[in-house]
């Protein structure tokens, strides 16, 4: 009997302690790991795997007097709002004090909103839609180049990279009758007049087109240089099929999204050449810890990190640093430390804007000879653009 | 009448959930469930008591989500926004049934397919703008009244099954779906039976749809007509047990809790092993769980009571 109320007088003794400096915090990850965004959320995956077992194995994150150990829980969402909804409750159930977010502006605009709900911090990437950062959300924070940024960088970027005489100042904008698509093309008109380029055409289409030859005709007859689009991938090649099949041939082709899959060369050979995207990141920028990032990636899937597995790791990077910052598990603590982050991480140095928007590198990347190069920003690691883009019949 | 009193048993427990738990994940699966066994019992009225075989579900699901959805956001009371959606769904469900109940065979349920996949192309062109709700919004957020709305909703739809079950006019939706021919020839008004169940399934389908409009946070319109609300009823259904009071029920329970289970303990493998448990059931039972319930009823020496005939085809 005298034994066991010593066991439970030590038991109530050790209690208060462990609430105090909790042994691990944890990250709650709700990823799309099958359906439409699977390829996608299987490169956040090992962004936020490997970040973690790396701070783990530094001995954890330093909060207050000790260290603690992050543990993360990823659950699959299947690519449907709902479920992330539901999967982020199940994991507030399970103690997650910060969620990281999935893929894709659908699911990252349920489970923006689920945070803000249940006031826990919540860090997101591989969404560029600006639309969800403006409904005032406290605890949303995406490291990542929104709509304003890519933007605004293309022509920064035209401009950085093409004398003045040779630059295609003639600009058609291939818009999809999406939000995002509206959103970019929004800016991309609003910012041409001053960066020295004319908007000629703003043709808008509807996503998963057979046939986008009006569109590519009207832009011909226009004589525009350039063309600025963000398609799916089938669009994209779509898109290069019927150029190529109507001879048109932009000085400039801009593809954000369709060119980011690796399967662009296959689908299209030589013809995806010279199609600029920006991804995001790419991993031969130099910034510290993207060498080590992309051994790890080589060692587990026997190629440098792929483009949304940096900006996941950073994610992890700045939510431990605002852990510690913090000096608690507590949610507020942690939000109100993520807003004053300011370090360096895989993706360059990173703070973020009152609405949670990142103000990070943009990067651009070009097609060249069947490979992804960083052409953008300069003097990072990149190489030089190819311009002007090959003509289809010279290909 | 025993059943009506356990019935009434489980409603009150049900009823009772919000107050007992704080738990939000908790309360978000009851909320799941409920909201399924609405949508999966209004498909099962029409198919499962009346053998049409809608396709397009989606359709009238959707209809009442964004229309509520559009009202509730522009400052309509909750009520009236919800009894917008259901007259949508139920006046689409009119438009739509009036000529393809005429035909026989296929020809509905490709009417129905084809309705669902135009609205869900027409509303992502039209409306491409997620629907969000603000963090003012989000601050006044509680879930205990939405789940009080699925369950009236599940209630409802319950009620109207159990009334088709032992009514006149479910039996003669019960002979429509046996032999129509046969059913004219007994004199049963078959067009306009089959009319009026349809109707009763587009409004609480449309019910559905405004309930989950008030509930979530964040979606595109088109989401609210994607086929998956059309076949996770159909699945619900079939997996309960199709054309009968309690299957819809019993399969969203077991769609629901067990798939979130699932989900929360295996990251991937979890699609793959409710696949397999499905197929099991389906073969097993193919009267669904409730089949199951009375073979196992049967098994513990309980009066055998007559299994209803499952729904063919």
């Amino acid at each position: 009997m005298r034994r066991v109320v010593l066991v439970l007088c030590v038991a109530l003794l050790a209690l208060p302690a462990s609430a105090a400096t909790p042994q691990t915090i944890k990250l709650g990850a709700v990823v799309p790991l099958t359906g439409r965004y699977a390829a996608g959320g299987a490169q956040v995956r090992a962004g936020y795997e490997i970040a973690v077992e790396d701070i783990n194995a530094a001995g954890g994150v330093q909060v207050g007097g000790g260290r603690v150990r992050l543990e993360l829980q990823l659950l699959d969402d299947e690519s449907d709002p709902t479920k992330t909804v539901s999967r982020l409750e199940a994991l507030a159930q399970e103690g997650a004090t910060v969620y990281l977010g999935g893929f894709g502006s659908d699911l990252h605009a349920a489970a923006a909103a689920v945070a803000e709900k249940n006031r826990t911090p919540y860090c997101g990437v591989a969404f560029a839609l600006h639309a969800v950062h403006t409904r005032g959300f406290r605890y949303l924070f995406s490291p990542f180049p929104k709509s304003p940024d890519l933007t605004i960088e293309t022509y920064r970027f035209l401009n950085g990279s093409i004398p003045a005489d040779q630059r295609p100042r003639r600009v058609a904008i291939f818009q999809e009758r999406t939000d995002w698509g509206r959103e970019m093309g929004d800016i991309w008109t609003a910012r041409s007049a001053e960066n020295g380029y004319e908007v000629v055409l703003r043709a808008d289409y509807a996503p998963l087109s057979r046939d986008l030859s009006d569109i590519i005709l009207r832009a011909k007859a226009a004589g525009a240089e350039a063309v600025f689009s963000l398609p799916t991938p089938p669009d994209g090649i779509t898109l290069v099929r019927q150029m190529k099949e109507l001879d048109y041939n932009p000085k400039f082709i801009m593809m954000i999204r369709a060119a980011d899959a690796a399967t662009w060369p296959q689908a299209l050979g030589r013809d995806g050449d010279d199609v600029v995207l920006s991804p995001g990141w790419h991993h031969s920028i130099r910034f510290p810890g993207v060498a080590e990032l992309n051994a790890k990636h080589q060692q587990r899937f026997g190629r440098p990190a792929d483009v949304i597995t940096g900006p996941s790791y950073a994610c992890v990077q700045i939510v431990a640093n605002a852990i510690s910052r913090a000096g608690s598990a507590d949610r507020t603590a942690i939000r109100d430390a993520l807003a004053t982050t300011n370090m360096q991480t895989v993706v360059g140095p990173v703070r973020f804007r009152p609405d949670g928007t990142g103000m990070v590198t943009t990067m651009f990347v070009q097609w060249q000879s069947g490979r992804q190069v960083l052409v953008w920003p300069r003097n990072m690691g990149g190489t030089t653009l190819r311009y002007p883009a090959t003509p289809w019949r010279s290909r | 009448m025993r059943g009506a009193a356990a019935a009434a048993l489980a409603l009150g427990l049900l009823a009772a959930v919000p107050v007992l738990t704080g738990r939000s994940a908790v309360l978000n699966w009851l909320f799941l469930v409920l909201l399924h066994a609405g949508i999966a019992q209004s498909w099962n009225l029409l198919a499962g008591f009346g053998g049409q075989v809608n396709l397009g579900h989606a359709a009238f699901f959707g209809l009442g989500a964004v229309v509520a959805r559009i009202l509730w956001l522009d400052g309509a009371a909750v009520p009236w926004a919800l009894f917008a959606g259901v007259a949508a769904a139920g006046a689409a469900g009119l438009l739509i049934g009036a000529p393809s109940l005429r035909l026989r065979g296929a020809y509905f349920a490709i009417g129905t397919l084809a309705l669902a996949e135009i609205l869900r192309i027409t509303f992502a062109n039209a409306m491409p703008e997620v629907s969000a709700l603000s963090a003012a919004q989000l601050g006044d957020y509680a879930l205990a009244p939405r789940y009080y709305l699925a369950l009236l909703l599940a209630a409802g739809t319950t009620t109207v099954a159990w009334g088709f079950s032992a009514s006149r006019f479910g039996l003669g939706l019960a002979a429509i779906r046996e032999d129509e021919d046969v059913a004219a020839a007994i004199g049963i008004p078959t067009f306009r039976q089959k009319l009026l169940a349809l109707l009763a399934s587009t409004v609480f389908a449309g019910l559905a749809g405004g309930v989950f409009a008030y509930y979530h946070l964040s979606f595109y319109p088109s989401f609210a007509f994607s086929p998956i609300w059309t076949f996770d009823a159909l699945i619900i259904t079939f997996l309960g047990g199709v054309g009968t009071v309690w299957g819809p029920v019993v399969g969203a329970a077991f769609f629901i809790l067990v798939r979130e289970a699932l989900a929360l303990r295996l990251a991937e493998l979890h699609l793959l092993i409710f696949g397999v448990l499905f197929v099991l059931v389906v073969v097993a039972f193919p009267g669904g769980l409730m089949q199951a319930g009375a073979a196992l009823g049967r098994r513990l020496g309980a009066p055998a009571r007559p299994a209803q005939r499952p729904q063919q085809g």
